[in-house]
């Protein structure tokens, strides 16, 4: 538990942006033009939070997650999730086997027990599949025929989804969303980019990487994300967001009522908190700022809402609502007088 | 916020004040707006209604000053705390969450930080005051125009202004009577004549109650105007008689000069001023005789010069009331424009009475012409010496009495003496002034 009233040292705080700087600039020699996902996701790692990215096939999701395994020097497992994936595929099962003349069922391990799970096309596998990954995301341990095994750590589950196929697939229920600290876009890229992509990546294999940071320095980043300061007023600021995303509460905007059937939830909150954290010591902070919690809370709430049929007709999503909440709740508790007006 | 680092101080002390204006800004035109409407309203009200109060409406204009007080008690109780200011600050700052880590922390190690000078150099804001002033200024222009309303005189009452009526008749009779220039006869009959007038401006108030009470003046005024005349004649007839007596006993116009001086001594004596006479003067008027002794006659003469020059002096005095309650005098009331505006339109001096010159209005009648009986009016007075005019130049003294002289408003002109322009009528709408007057 770290002092509240104190700050990480200067030379920490520095040290550790280092040593982030590095595994950034690693993610962004692998994937070019998406600074802004790549820090997200960075954010969310540091935060130990799992992550739900959503995007068109072909813009880098897997490798990404590749690269940021290698980066990282940690155990890997990948699972493509099909319809007809079982939830002992995952989780692992026992098996009878015979060791010294005798027959037991021996337990094998599944996928899930690694560092880092990359969980393709999550929603291609029935509700039961995806349900096996709930224990696991938010225990990180696993039950199987009463017994219970922890996750190695750190545990990671960056997930993919394909926006677009919707024959086939099963979306994820409200519970399991809950537990992904973001949801991530990943958006097309520009011409430029595309342009670089074609010049330096003849067949499109990334260039080699290098391991930068150690299990150990990984747990050294979290406790030092950790230590990052919370100020009362940020706290405060993230507590009236994740209440105004209620359509009852009484500061809740126009869109929110409207749109919005149920809030964000406490967890969404904790998330908040958390990655505004990871994001403070990415940019060299000793204490989380208004701004760290702008750039978090759209990753970290918008697939949290649950939204009335109406923001479809509308044409609403989750992200635009957060949008609209974001301009409509004021960072400081107390702004200016009405007499005074920010330069 | 004295706890924050020294180089963060400065900027954070300038922003606190920076706040602490913009909350009495936010608080104090809403308080001037409203004094002043109020302001507004009550001035308004006491335009309409309460004349008294007209001299004080202009502290009317202290009621924004007056309402900053509370404003500023109400700014004190709400004004940003120091931790509030540190977040406005943070957030001025773009919310990068470095100052408030060090206020919440104090941790030395980050107070010199560059973090932190980075933090502190934020932007003040901008104070935008104009819309609010503009309501203020609305709202002061609506006070503004609420005292420019012209102040609205209360309509007085019959009995009011009877009583000024009279009262002034009586301030005019009190000051004869403090200069002995009237008999108690004459003030009691004065006194019943005021009272007259006022019962009848009482009953009904309107211009003839005005005319009444000028015409009682004027014949305050005549009645002085006699009293100087007689004194002035006493005087001349005693030059002349002094003169005579001694030349001679012989001289044919001593005796004239004697009855005129005895006409003279009873003309004085009519008028009351030989009330307050000498002994010698008295004893003369009595025994009617003056004496043939010229020493005796030469100390009668100066006693009868002393007590002639100090009642003319007293009756100069009142002269004024022929003045102030004499008729219209157009030099008092110069025309606007010059000389061409003079030889306009008459008849401009006044509501009731109009230049001399001018035009008679006959307005509506309040009674039918011919039901008014003509009556000669009684002799007047001749109010100075410009009213009198020689007709004939007589070879000493003149045979005929003063008293032979009428009064202005009754005299008859000979319309080749050129002026039959004075010759007064007598309107229709002072008719019952007239027979007010004269009703007894």
């Amino acid at each position: 538990m770290t002092d509240p009233r104190t700050l990480p040292a200067p030379d920490r705080v520095a040290d550790g942006q280092a040593k982030i700087a590095r595994l950034v600039s690693g993610l962004r020699q692998v994937i070019l033009g998406k600074e802004q996902t790549i820090d997200e996701i960075v954010a969310s790692l540091l935060a130990r939070g799992h992550v739900l990215l959503e995007g068109l096939p072909g813009l880098g999701k897997t490798e990404l997650v590749k690269a940021l395994s290698r980066l990282l020097s940690l155990d890997f497992r990948r699972i493509q999730f099909t319809p007809d994936l079982l939830p002992t595929d995952i989780t692992g099962s026992h098996i009878l086997q015979e060791r010294d003349g005798r027959k037991e069922f021996v337990f094998h391990p599944g996928p899930v027990f690694t560092n880092l799970l990359l969980a393709d096309e999550i929603n291609r596998a029935s509700p039961k599949t995806q349900a096996a990954l709930l224990e696991a995301m938010q225990e990180r341990r696993v039950t199987t025929f009463g017994e219970t095994r922890p996750l190695p750590d750190p545990f990671f589950v960056l997930a993919t989804q394909n926006p677009i196929e919707l024959e086939g697939t099963y979306p994820l229920p409200e519970a399991q969303l809950d537990r992904f600290m973001f949801k991530v876009d990943v958006a097309g890229v520009d011409r430029a980019v595309l342009e670089e992509i074609l010049i330096t990546r003849i067949h499109g294999e990334p260039p080699p990487l290098a391991p930068v940071l150690s299990a150990a320095e990984l747990r050294d980043l979290f406790a030092l994300v950790d230590a990052v300061h919370m100020p009362r007023p940020v706290a405060a600021y993230i507590a009236r967001l994740v209440a105004a995303s209620h359509p009852a509460s009484a500061d809740a905007p126009d869109p929110v009522r409207t749109f919005v059937k149920y809030g964000s939830s406490p967890r969404a909150a904790i998330a908040i908190g958390a990655a505004s954290r990871a994001l403070a010591l990415l940019r060299g902070r000793p204490g989380v700022g208004f701004d760290d919690v702008r750039q978090v809370a759209r990753p970290a709430m918008a697939h949290r809402l649950v939204l009335d049929y109406t923001a479809r007709l509308e044409g609403w999503d989750g992200r635009r609502v957060i949008d609209a909440l974001l301009a409509a709740i004021p960072e400081i508790e107390r702004g200016l007088p009405q007499t005074l007006e920010a330069r | 916020m004295h706890d924050m680092p020294p180089s963060v101080r400065p900027a954070l002390r300038r922003l606190s004040r920076r706040l602490a204006l913009g909350v009495f800004l936010d608080i104090w035109p809403a308080w001037a707006v409203a004094s002043l409407l109020v302001a507004g309203i009550i001035a308004l009200g006491c335009r309409m209604f309460l004349p008294g109060a007209a001299s004080y409406l202009r502290w009317f204009w202290l009621a924004p000053v007056i309402v900053a007080v509370p404003a500023l008690v109400i700014s004190a109780l709400r004004a940003y705390r120091p931790a509030d200011v540190i977040a406005v600050a943070d957030w001025l700052n773009g919310g990068r969450g470095m100052l408030l880590a060090v206020m919440e922390t104090r941790d030395p190690a980050w107070i010199e930080s560059a973090l932190l000078q980075q933090g502190s150099a934020f932007a003040m804001p901008r104070v935008r005051p104009w819309r609010r002033l503009a309501l203020v200024t609305a709202a002061a222009v609506f006070l503004g125009t609420a005292l420019w309303v012209p102040q609205r005189a209360p309509r007085r009452t019959n009995s009011v202004a009877a009583d000024e009526i009279a009262g002034r008749l009586n301030a005019a009779v009190v000051e004869l009577k403090q200069q002995e220039l009237i008999t108690p006869a004459d003030e009691k009959s004065l006194d019943d004549e005021i009272e007259r007038i006022r019962r009848g401006a009482e009953t009904r108030m309107d211009a003839s109650s005005w005319e009444a009470a000028d015409a009682l003046k004027e014949k305050l005024a005549a009645d002085v105007a006699e009293k100087q005349n007689a004194l002035k004649w006493a005087a001349d007839s005693l030059a002349r008689y002094s003169a005579a007596a001694q030349a001679g006993a012989s001289d044919p116009g001593a005796q004239a000069s004697a009855a005129e001086l005895a006409s003279a001594l009873e003309k004085l004596a009519r008028t009351g001023l030989l009330a307050g006479a000498p002994g010698d003067l008295q004893k003369l008027m009595k025994g009617g005789k003056l004496p043939a002794d010229p020493k005796a006659l030469g100390e009668l003469a100066a006693a009868v010069s002393k007590y002639l020059a100090d009642a003319n002096g007293r009756v100069a005095s009142m002269a004024r009331l022929g003045k102030e309650f004499g008729r219209f005098d157009p030099a008092e009331f110069p025309l606007e424009g010059g000389e061409d505006a003079a030889e306009g339109d008459p008849g401009r001096g006044g509501v009731t009475r109009g230049r001399g010159d001018a035009a008679l209005t006959w307005g509506k009648e309040t009674q039918p012409f011919d039901r008014f009986k003509a009556r000669p009016l009684p002799p007047g007075a001749a109010r100075s010496a410009d009213d009198w005019s020689p007709l004939v130049e007589l070879p000493g003294a003149p045979q005929a009495a003063p008293e032979s002289s009428t009064a202005a408003g009754a005299r008859q002109y000979d319309a080749a003496a050129g002026q039959s322009a004075w010759r007064r009528t007598l309107a229709p709408r002072h008719q019952s002034a007239v027979k007010k007057y004269f009703a007894k």
